[in-house]
């Protein structure tokens, strides 16, 4: 049994991102995953980091917001961490973009090598990235042009985690002109395969 | 009245740059960066208009009102005036810390809010992929600061980069040229070398608006 954490990032409680954090959810829980589920825009995450927050961030103390140490436990927590988001600007929305910020501070995403004065990954507890994403764009056009919201995941974020770490990744293209058959389709597919992650 | 005085008066039109700088704080590094840049368009032939997200307070988050409404064109009252300056300009200089690789969640916000319907993009019925809207915008300018080496940096993917130089410029005139003046391993380098990277800031500021 894995303790999963969930982060999603939508406006609306009605989008097909909700729906999908929910077929992902149920397809943890009958693995017999231990599933955590932060939901920014639900729980009103803030956004932008603060001053504060920036001119701590070196400190011993980085963390002023007792909200952020809870995601942290939720972190620390975690063996695995599924992100489901929409890409906006090929990227992932600006509240997802300011929870790495402000919870993946020094101590918790990375530290300091106090040796050699280098940047080590400090995320070496967490086994599997998995990111479950809705694009505007077509496959080709996002692979052809940019996807920085799976290279943020995949290799960002992937950077900080072990050697081991495995990653994962499920789109649906071209959301816009697609229809609810393939709506269904790939909600299926995203359960079966939380239901498959080990 | 002198020669160059006349030249500017009969000679092409003043450029139209538009600085956009997201930093929490105001001292360091980057910060010093933006005020090489903001000094140097002060003396060139150029009109500027400059936008600080966070000393002005902007609202990075896209509410669910927006999202509901995004294919519709246009954007609210709070950002019309964004809109205006985005539409103004021929010129977006970004001046930004690089952190997980990318924008700042402030600056990623503008995106998320600014670049709406009617103003960046359109999408006719039955489209899948955005038709550009900022036919005005010919040059896009990086100035930003890495906590990462560029071998990492290269590793992690550089989304920034390509998330200026790629998804943003596709909605910019087709021959939009891209700089990108960056500095890498903030940490780790030395007062020598920052205030080398701040002169060159400058200096690049002024050649290529200073015509």
């Amino acid at each position: 049994m894995t303790h999963v954490l969930v982060v999603s990032c939508h406006p609306r409680p009605d989008s097909f991102t909700a729906h999908l954090v929910s077929r992902a959810t149920s397809g943890l829980e009958r693995a017999g995953h231990d599933v955590e589920h932060l939901d920014l825009y639900a729980i009103d995450f803030t956004t932008a980091m603060s001053r504060d927050e920036r001119e701590a961030y070196h400190g011993d103390e980085p963390v002023i917001d007792p909200q952020v140490a809870e995601h942290i436990e939720a972190v620390r927590r975690a063996e695995a961490i599924v992100f489901v988001y929409p890409t906006w600007w090929a990227g992932v929305p600006a509240k997802l973009k300011g929870w790495f910020e402000r919870v993946l501070v020094p101590g918790v995403g990375f530290r300091f090598d106090e040796r050699s004065g280098k940047i080590r990954p400090n995320l070496t507890h967490i086994r599997r990235l998995v990111g479950i994403s809705t694009y505007g764009s077509p496959r080709w056009y996002v692979r052809l042009v940019n996807d920085v919201g799976r290279r943020t995941i995949t290799r960002t974020v992937r950077v900080a985690c072990g050697w081991r770490t495995r990653t994962e990744w499920h789109g649906l293209y071209a959301i816009d002109s697609s229809d609810d058959a393939a709506r269904a389709a790939f909600a299926d597919r995203v359960e079966a395969a939380m239901e498959a992650l080990s | 009245m002198g020669v160059l005085d006349r030249w500017r008066r009969i000679g092409p039109r003043p450029r139209k740059v538009l600085v956009v700088s997201c930093h929490p704080c105001d001292h360091g590094l980057l910060v010093a960066a933006r005020d090489r840049v903001l000094e140097a368009l002060a003396t060139s032939h150029v009109e500027m208009r400059h936008r600080d997200l966070y000393a002005e307070g902007f609202d990075p988050t896209l509410s669910a009102d927006e999202h509901a409404t995004h294919l519709e064109p246009g954007v609210g009252p709070a950002l019309r005036s964004h809109a205006d300056d985005l539409t103004w300009c021929d010129t977006v200089v970004f001046v930004y810390p690089t952190w997980w690789s990318g924008q700042p969640a402030m600056l990623k916000g503008w995106f998320d809010r600014v670049w709406a319907s009617g103003v960046a993009w359109e999408l006719p019925d039955g489209a899948d992929r955005l038709r550009p809207g900022l036919r005005n915008v010919r040059r896009i300018v990086a100035v930003t600061t890495h906590g990462s080496n560029k071998l990492t940096n290269a590793a992690q993917g550089e989304g920034g980069k390509r998330t200026l130089f790629r998804s943003v410029r596709a909605m910019c005139h087709p021959l939009t040229r891209c700089h990108w003046w960056a500095f890498y391993g903030v940490d780790v380098r030395s007062d020598d070398d920052r205030r080398a990277w701040l002169d060159t800031i400058g200096e690049r500021t002024r050649s290529m608006f200073d015509r």
